[in-house]
């Protein structure tokens, strides 16, 4: 990891402690503590409404972590990530109402998890067939193509076709009980909560551990300059429909993993705003890290959370903009990534990097 | 065959509208490199602008003259406040930044003028329809037809015969070499999206005569992104042909292929025929194909 700066005395001895990726001591206790924070702290301390706010940064997180891919790592603009979140939720939750599944793995609770697994496969299979133009377009007709993948998924297979299943009209609503994970019954904020943690730090260590294997050099040489990797011997099509597929798998997974939360699911969850919004975030915390990916989430959701705080107790005097909400939203979301690119282009992450540079160096930081 | 004939008629009616706005998309990226995804956004300001105003009880013309000049002006201070900063940044940041305006637009319309649909009342053309022969034409589509044409025309002859529009065509053409020879880049990226607000209000204000006006009005401004990848990004014929093509295929997949795939077939037609045209062609009829060196 080029970016850690190792104090005065440290030595790497063997090759093992040169990559291992929490090289000192001092980070091994800061992760230690993050997670100590998060498995234990926000559980303890949170109540039901900030619960879900973390769940929904949570699957910010896991949307955003494919588009991170795609676009920060491998070079491949997709404005079309949430027809694979789709893909991944539909495919679930039609495994669970459909399939009649033996008592013993409903009581078990394997039936959700598998649904899961499978749902990422088939989000990533169908992320790589819309993937398959990039192996002959690029730049902005590979956008469109992108953005052609949202609207037939989305607007047209799952809003008339998949949403016929069973009879059941536009809403598929989940029962309950269904949704197990082991002796688990997901049905409190609390169980999504550490649900979304476990998958969240799953993929996160994926991606960070993917990217610094052949696979992820092979992905950022085809984002830096694809003719030349060519030239250096790596098959770019392959690679670069491998990072399709990753991607896909993760938003396939978010997915899947979203509808222990909702009650319901319509094919209103995954609008093309929400595309957007995903690679919105993705640049407001920086483009090309992992960390930026986290920043954006987290800097997004709470924002809208609190910009919700602001207007509610006006909404008090101006019903009016009760309804308006959503709406003050959309231009709010507009306006904030306008100002990003403008005064912040590098993102959150380079501000976060540049203050933890600062105290790494401090009392010399020159 | 009739439902053939008058479904091609239709097609090449509506196309005429999106050649409209098609053109003043091309004509941003051509003259400023910039992708503008905010397109569906800009038809929606300037139809409900000259709505406004023909609700208001000035004449349809006056209205549409209006809206005009306000989207002359908004034109030019969306660029002036938020593209020209983005000069020699990369692609991906300004097309976002053309999200986020899209967005920006998009709350504020409807803040300001509400999700219901509008319909321009009294109606602005006579709803008795004309008879050619076999064919029978709402006069909507016949008039925003004629009314497309006559504009597109002086587009064309304002780039051939006006010093403004020379400026621009240089510009398009080689930035540098325009810039020695005196012309203001910052003033044709400033005209560019003038000229691209003013386009996409009439396309807006027709569109929104046919079948009345709301935000999914602004989809058929997305429909633009098709039509343009058709002809090839940087081709101004190839921007008109895209949008005729569009039109055509829209109504004949409304038609035909209804039947078979009920439902929004008419709305994701022209995507599904880009991906597998880019497939096959992956610069468009027109585009250029550049030729890439490490």
């Amino acid at each position: 990891m080029s970016t850690t700066w190792l104090p005065c005395g440290t030595y790497h001895q063997n090759y093992a402690e040169d990559q291992s990726l929490w090289q000192t001591k001092f980070i091994k206790g800061k992760m230690i503590l993050l997670f100590a924070i998060l498995f234990m702290g926000i559980p303890l301390f949170a109540d039901s409404y900030w619960l879900s706010v973390c769940n929904t940064i949570g699957y910010t997180i896991l949307g955003a972590l494919g588009v991170q891919l795609l676009i920060g790592f491998c070079g491949q603009v997709t404005l079309g990530h949430a027809a694979f979140l789709a893909v991944g939720a539909y495919t679930s939750t039609l495994l669970i109402l459909e399939i009649p599944w033996p008592q013993a793995l409903m009581d078990f609770g394997i039936a959700y998890p598998l649904s899961i697994v499978i749902a990422a496969i088939t989000a990533g299979i169908v992320s790589v067939i819309f993937g398959l133009p990039s192996a002959r377009v690029k730049g902005f007709y590979l956008i469109l193509t992108t953005m052609a993948a949202q609207f037939i998924i989305v607007d047209f297979i799952i809003t008339q076709y998949v949403s016929q299943i069973g009879g059941r009209g536009q809403a598929f609503s989940i029962p309950p009980e269904a949704i197990k994970v082991g002796p688990f019954t997901i049905d409190s904020d609390i169980k999504v909560y550490f649900m979304m943690l476990t998958i969240v730090i799953l993929c996160v260590t994926l991606v960070v551990n993917l990217l610094r294997s052949r696979v992820g050099r092979a992905w950022v040489a085809i984002r830096d300059n694809d003719i030349s990797a060519d030239v250096m011997g790596i098959n770019v099509i392959k690679y670069k429909l491998l990072a399709f597929f990753v991607a896909g798998f993760i938003g396939g997974l978010a997915g899947a993993f979203w509808i222990s939360n909702l009650a319901a699911i319509s094919p209103e969850h995954f609008p093309w705003f929400w595309s957007l919004w995903l690679v919105g975030v993705i640049l407001i915390g920086g483009v090309g890290s992992i960390h930026g990916t986290i920043f954006g989430s987290i800097f997004m959701v709470v924002v809208m959370e609190l910009l919700q705080f602001a207007v509610m107790p006006l909404a008090d005097s101006y019903p009016k903009l009760l309804m308006d909400f959503l709406f003050i939203k959309e231009a709010a979301f507009g306006l904030a990534i306008c100002a990003f690119m403008i005064f912040e282009p590098n993102g959150l992450s380079y501000r976060w990097w540049q203050i933890k540079n600062y105290f790494n160096l401090w009392p010399f930081s020159y | 065959m009739e439902l053939f004939l008058m479904t091609i008629t239709t097609g090449v009616m509506v196309g005429g509208i999106y050649a409209l706005v098609a053109l003043g998309w091309v004509l941003i990226y051509k003259c400023s490199g910039v992708l503008n995804l905010a397109m569906g956004e800009l038809t929606l300001i300037g139809a409900y602008v000259s709505l406004t105003f023909y609700q208001m009880g000035v004449p349809f013309l006056l209205a549409l003259l209006l809206s005009l000049i306000i989207g002359f002006i908004l034109g030019i201070l969306t660029e002036r406040i938020f593209l020209d900063r983005l000069i020699g940044q990369p692609v991906l940041t300004v097309i976002m930044v053309t999200v986020g305006l899209s967005f920006f637009f998009k709350g504020i319309i409807q803040l300001i003028w509400g999700t219901d649909t509008r319909v321009f009342s009294p109606s602005v053309f006579p709803l008795k329809p004309i008879i050619i022969g076999p064919l029978i034409i709402g006069q909507v589509y016949l008039w925003s037809f004629i009314a497309a044409i006559i504009l597109l025309c002086i587009f064309v002859c304002f780039f051939k015969y006006t010093r403004w529009g020379l400026a621009m065509q240089a510009t398009a053409d080689d930035e540098m070499a325009a810039l020695s020879l005196g012309v203001s880049a910052r003033f044709v990226y400033a005209a560019a999206w003038a000229i691209a607000f003013m386009a996409a209000g009439v396309g807006g204000t027709l569109l929104g005569n046919i079948n009345g006006l709301n935000v999914s009005v602004g989809y058929l401004g997305l429909l633009v992104l098709p039509a343009v990848v058709l002809g090839g990004l940087n081709s101004v014929p190839g921007a008109i042909v895209g949008g005729i093509v569009i039109g055509i295929l829209q109504n004949l997949s409304g038609a035909y292929l209804d039947r078979y795939f009920p439902g929004g077939v008419k709305e994701v037609a022209p995507f599904v025929f880009m991906a597998i045209f880019l497939l096959f062609k992956p610069h468009g009829i027109w585009g250029w194909e550049r030729i890439e060196r490490v």
